[in-house]
């Protein structure tokens, strides 16, 4: 049987949306990228390249679902995991913004993104070793 | 912040998932609480002390720190 504890029901909605947003994603993501491949162009171009931020902007309200259905604990946890994501994606892309002053070549916003996630996983691992 | 959570517990013969679900929380929540890692909200400091019959003052201890 099914946990009826609200922290489980919390889990168990998260993770369905999640995967809603990932196929979502995909299904959003392989044709524009299809569509701007075949040389679409103007105002629908930048359209079509932005149209991916929709399905992830739905993964962020899938987290801030989550937020609200579990309990203080978790919440907690889960805030300061955010705190430490940040901090280290700010220093990281300010270290390398320097770096670039010094020559280093100049990389893609999406490196922000995936410093970003990782840190977030690193922050975690750390506040769930911090409460251990 | 220290606690009896897991006297009043073994008192009562529950376990932490038990202790869990009577109070909505996860057990990960129960076993910060009880290794006195978290210091609960005031709401949920009430349903624990709900939860054991026994005042706030008689499970909780803020003198002693962690």
């Amino acid at each position: 049987m099914k946990s009826t504890n609200p922290t489980a029901v919390a889990n168990r909605s998260y993770i369905a949306e999640m995967a809603v947003c990932m196929v979502a994603y995909v299904a959003v993501l392989v044709p524009a990228i299809w569509l701007l491949n075949r040389g679409l162009e103007g105002p629908l171009r930048v359209a079509v390249a932005i149209a991916p931020v929709v399905p992830i902007v739905f993964v962020f309200v899938a987290v801030l679902r989550y937020f609200g259905r579990t309990d203080e604990f978790e919440r907690r946890m889960l805030l300061e995991s955010l705190g430490i994501a940040g901090v280290i994606t700010a220093l990281l892309a300010a270290t390398y913004g320097f770096l670039e002053n010094a020559g280093l070549p100049h990389l893609s916003a999406w490196y922000t993104w995936a410093a970003f996630m990782g840190s977030w996983l690193i922050g975690r691992i750390i506040v769930a070793r911090f409460y251990r | 912040m220290t606690n009896r959570i897991r006297v009043l517990r073994a008192e009562h013969d529950w376990s932490q998932a038990e202790v869990a679900d009577k109070l909505g929380i996860a057990r990960q929540t129960v076993v910060a609480l009880e290794a006195g890692k978290y210091a609960p909200s005031l709401p949920l400091a009430f349903k624990i002390s709900k939860l054991f019959g026994k005042p706030v003052e008689e499970i909780f201890d803020a003198e002693s720190s962690t």
